[in-house]
């Protein structure tokens, strides 16, 4: 009885969960403006004079000099990718905050994907082989001498 | 005087690592416990080489001895008193010096603590080992990094005082001390873990003699990060806490191997297990606190500390080598030893949840190191310079960050060796209740996009689980089940939690906008109203400041501030915050008005719950504290085996179905 | 225990590898630095001087052109003031004639611009770049940074930091041999 009262909490519960996120999640589309734009740009672009901090974030300067830029050329017509593309021929690829994936650069995106690739194989031939140990039977040689091992110290 | 006294002391430091490092070798070699007792005497004697040293450079700051370069460089007669003392930690040779004064405390602490001990070869390696590293550090101070150096030529009659950003706020004076207790702390479990190793005793007896000094260090860090984010808002004026900056990760690197030991060591405890993991992360977190220091010392990547370049870089980078080598090469040679009798029944149990905890952990902690060092190794290698910022880490760390929530949650519901799906369904009906009705919340307050909603539910969901787990203990043992290992990690999970939401919310759905106004007139940004009266200039001790009067929403007049120090370069802005509890106005000084009549233009950002990521690392700070008081039974440090363990806290029984 | 082993022999040639890759890094200092603009003609840059004249850097076509980034505020760019008065002494209309400074303020007021130069001395044009627009266009970090563009208008160099008149002269020197 219990067993079953709980299953239907669940789907409930389940049910009540997906549709807040398709709610959350739906009418995210919308045109962005001209303000909204220009900080998603900025957003992607260093601020030249400053350490670590993006040109939407900072009020130095050369940050509302990018912003600025940044705004002219959207009303210009300008794609963010083409905007983007004019910094880096002023500034460097050093400017983007977030490194191109093609080239050398690319590992910083794919050595992640592939620790982790390699962490959860690991972990899956840990478990099979925990398995396998389990399932032998009587005791093997190594592991009387680990046993004597542990006796004798 | 100071600098003779100063040097004097950093020398007698030296003397004493080395003859401490002397003695304890050749005690464990003859087995003499003669020697080995007299070894704690230079503990003793190390610690007051330390307290003397800092002293005189104490004395040196607040009498404006300016013979001393140290002080010459980084300190001002104007500089108020507090800030003056602070001034020892605000640059590199000064910070070494906090460093050894910390390191030696700590192992005079140890010392202390295990007096009964000390004929013991395992505690005899880890003094050794921790000797060594106090032997580095002193050395620094002798060679490169050396705090009393004398001011070549006449003396300066004044300093240019220290950097303007590091003496705008209290703050200052708390956040490197406390992050030193942790940064430094974790050196205790590590020179045991050396000497467990050595002496190749790996059962979990120097594990379980070494928890509450690992906890230490953990919730000091955690601690010393929060108010690194606190000091970074309040200070640095761009209005965020988190830049994914190197000097922020290098602080966080070790804090996410820490905590993935501090779980996984409760592996080892219980069935003997992931000993290799454990060595390593431990290894790991040691290490990663020294190339922390390199990286951020040396001058090899930029960021708002790091100071100056200088001679100590490769003197780290040579003991983060040294360190890594040894610990790694110990392993290798004890592997042997280390392996684990039992085995894991399912991965649906406690042991699998925490082994999934270290993989993600360690996942962490590879993004956040690879995105550091990533732009010098292209450069090196083709010459490039490219940049990893904060889209990179956001983006990288956000699932792995999910996925720790998810385990958050499900974790401490967990039994030991197997779980059931029906044990699940019951346990885990409450949080996901509240799981559900979080994500229902956020939706409902106008919260959109998939990622930050997942972390509200998730939060929710991990909320829920530290909170059951709380209720059935204080329902058991009233009061009591809140202290103890298990409890105080629930309390520091919901404080965890806390952080994460906060996070979430306040880097996602902040509004950051500028607003020229005259004196007199107001605009509104998301939802309140700035008004501008007027301006105010002022003269302190150690600046010069213009102040803009702006009163949020018809109340309290704040003054953001653009403050010129005397020998400092631009202008430094200092923001003024309206803290709420559901939300924060963040106001700058992005413009001073030129004269009293004209427009100022000010900068406002409204971000939500920034309050609670403060109020969250008290949380965890508190959790931390209730930890490390000792549960119900103390338990007896004992071999590992797969048998049953006599349990401190015990599990809830599963419910019977009625 | 093998596999501890072997990991551990892996972690350790990895540690390795960062460790040398590390100690062969110069820690942050460099002068003649690279930029995407070595080699294309220079930006056109439109500006005011402190007397209000429009100044554009295509009327300096037919000589080198030493853009100089400076502030008042920037202690380096004090320092490299007197090289480049040297060699605006050397090189400009009184000289051989063939190269002119052009300072362009970054970040800074016009009258403390003035207040640097009346102090220092120094007869060569200070654009005022108020909206940041020259800094953007040649991709300025920070003052002091200087480029140096060929008589064609071609940028053949970026100094980040300062400069010395010896520096510059033999910088040009090369420059003119390879032409």
């Amino acid at each position: 009885m219990r067993a079953r009262a709980q299953r239907v909490s669940w789907v409930v519960l389940g049910a009540v969960f997906v549709f807040a996120l398709v709610v959350g999640t739906a009418g995210d589309r919308a045109p962005r403006t001209e303000t909204e734009r220009v900080r998603a740009v900025a957003s992607s672009v260093r601020c030249p004079t400053c350490r670590g901090l993006s040109a939407a974030e900072s009020d130095a300067r050369a940050a509302q000099a990018v912003r600025d830029e940044i705004r002219d050329r959207i009303r210009a017509g300008e794609s963010d990718a083409e905007i983007r593309a004019y910094l880096v021929s002023r500034y460097g690829e050093d400017i983007l905050l977030k490194p191109r994936a093609s080239g050398i650069a690319a590992l910083v995106w794919v050595l992640p994907v592939v620790a982790v690739a390699l962490g959860l194989s690991g972990v899956a031939a840990a478990f099979r082989s925990w398995r396998r140990q389990r399932a032998t039977g009587p005791p093997t040689d190594e592991d009387r001498a680990l046993v004597d091992a542990a006796l004798s110290r | 005087m100071n600098a003779v006294v100063g040097q004097g002391a950093v020398l007698l430091g030296v003397l004493t690592a080395a003859g401490g490092i002397v003695t304890l070798a050749l005690g464990l070699r003859r087995r003499s416990g003669v020697l080995l007792d007299g070894a704690t005497r230079y503990s003793a004697l190390l610690l007051f080489a330390a307290v003397v040293a800092v002293v005189a450079m104490e004395r040196a700051l607040l009498t404006d001895d300016f013979s001393l370069q140290f002080v010459a460089d980084n300190s001002a007669r104007a500089t108020p008193l507090l800030y003056k003392v602070a001034t020892m930690w605000a640059a590199l040779e000064g910070s070494i010096l906090l460093w050894g004064l910390v390191l030696s405390g700590y192992i005079a602490a140890v010392t202390w603590c295990f007096r009964d001990r000390r004929r013991d070869p395992l505690f005899g390696w880890a003094l050794l080992a921790a000797f060594a590293v106090a032997l580095f550090f002193f050395g620094l101070m002798v060679g490169p990094a050396n705090p009393f150096e004398r001011v070549a030529g006449a003396m300066p009659a004044d300093g240019p005082g220290p950097n303007p950003l590091l003496q705008n706020h209290p703050l200052m004076a708390a956040h490197p001390p406390m992050l030193y207790l942790g940064y430094v702390g974790f050196t205790v479990p590590f020179a045991f873990a050396i000497g467990a190793l050595v002496t190749g005793r790996l059962d979990d007896a120097w594990l379980t003699a070494t928890r509450r000094w690992t906890l230490f260090a953990w919730g000091f860090l955690a601690t010393g990060i929060v108010l690194g984010a606190w000091w970074s808002y309040e200070v640095l004026g761009w209005g965020g806490f988190w830049a994914w900056d190197p000097v922020e990760n290098a602080s966080f690197l070790p804090w996410l191997t820490g905590t993935a030991y501090l779980h996984s060591v409760m592996v080892q405890e219980r069935r003997g297990m992931l000993r290799v993991w454990n060595l390593s992360l431990l290894l790991a977190t040691f290490s990663l606190t020294i190339l922390g220091t390199f990286l951020t010392r040396s001058g090899v990547l930029d960021s708002v500390h790091a100071f100056t370049e200088s001679g100590i870089g490769p003197a780290l980078l040579g003991f983060f080598a040294v360190v890594t080598l040894v610990g790694v090469g110990l392993i290798g040679w004890r592997g042997d030893r280390l392996r684990a009798p039992g085995t894991m029944d399912s991965p649906l149990s406690r042991e699998g949840a925490f082994l999934a905890n270290n993989v993600l952990f360690a996942a962490f902690a590879f993004v956040v190191l690879l995105g550091t060092v990533f732009p010098l190794v292209v450069e090196a290698i083709d010459g490039d310079r490219i940049s990893v910022g904060r889209p990179y880490f956001d983006g990288m760390t956000a699932p792995i960050g999910l996925a720790l929530l998810f385990l958050m949650a499900v974790a401490p519901v967990l039994p030991w060796r197997k779980a059931s799906t029906s044990l699940l369904r019951e346990r885990l009906l409450w949080p996901a209740r509240c799981g559900a009705a979080s994500v229902v919340l956020a939706v409902l307050l106008g919260a959109r996009g998939l990622q930050p909603l997942l972390g509200f539910g998730l939060g929710g969901f991990a909320a829920g689980a530290a909170l059951r787990q709380l209720a059935i203990a204080f329902r058991r043992q009233g009061w009591r089940g809140l202290v103890g290992r298990t409890n105080g990690g629930m309390i520091a999970h919901l404080g965890l939690v806390l952080v994460a939401v906060a996070f979430t919310a306040a880097s996602t759905y902040g509004h950051r906008s500028e607003v020229r106004l005259r004196p007199g007139e107001s605009a509104v940004v998301a939802g309140h109203r700035v008004t501008y009266e007027g301006r105010a200039v002022r003269s302190y001790e150690n600046r010069r400041a213009i102040e803009a009067a702006v009163r949020v929403d018809g109340g309290r007049v704040y003054r953001p501030a653009l403050s010129t120090f005397p020998f400092a370069t631009q202008a430094i802005g200092t923001p003024s915050v309206r803290t709420g509890v559901f939300e924060d106005v963040y106001l700058t000084l992005v413009v001073a008005p030129r004269g009293a009549d004209d427009a100022a233009v000010i900068g406002v950002a409204v971000q939500p719950l920034v309050v609670w990521l403060w109020i969250g690392g008290l949380v965890i700070a508190l959790g931390t504290a209730l930890a490390a008081v000792p549960g119900q039974r103390r338990r007896l440090p004992t071999s590992p085996a797969s048998a049953p363990v006599p349990v401190e806290e015990r599990e809830p029984e599963p419910v019977v179905a009625s | 225990m093998r596999v501890a082993r072997w990991a551990a022999v892996a972690v350790a040639m990895v540690m390795v590898g960062l460790v040398a890759l590390l100690a062969t890094r110069d820690a942050s200092r460099n002068t003649a630095a690279a930029s995407p603009l070595i080699s294309k003609p220079a930006p056109e840059v439109i500006a005011p001087d402190l007397d209000g004249t429009t100044i554009r850097l295509s009327q300096y076509r037919g000589r080198y052109v030493v853009l100089n980034f400076f502030a008042s505020w920037c202690v380096p760019c004090a320092r490299e003031h007197d090289d480049l008065q040297r060699f605006a002494t050397r090189h400009g209309a009184s000289g051989t004639g063939d190269a002119q400074v052009v300072a362009v303020l970054f970040d800074d007021e016009p009258a403390e611009a003035r207040a640097f130069f009346e102090e220092r001395g120094g007869d060569w044009p200070v654009l005022v770049d108020s909206r940041g627009k020259v800094a953007l266009d040649f991709g300025v970090r920070g003052p002091p940074e200087s480029f140096v563009v060929d008589p064609d208008g071609v940028v053949v160099a970026r100094i980040v930091g300062e400069v010395t008149d010896t520096g510059l002269d033999r910088l040009i020197a090369q420059v003119e041999a390879e032409r």
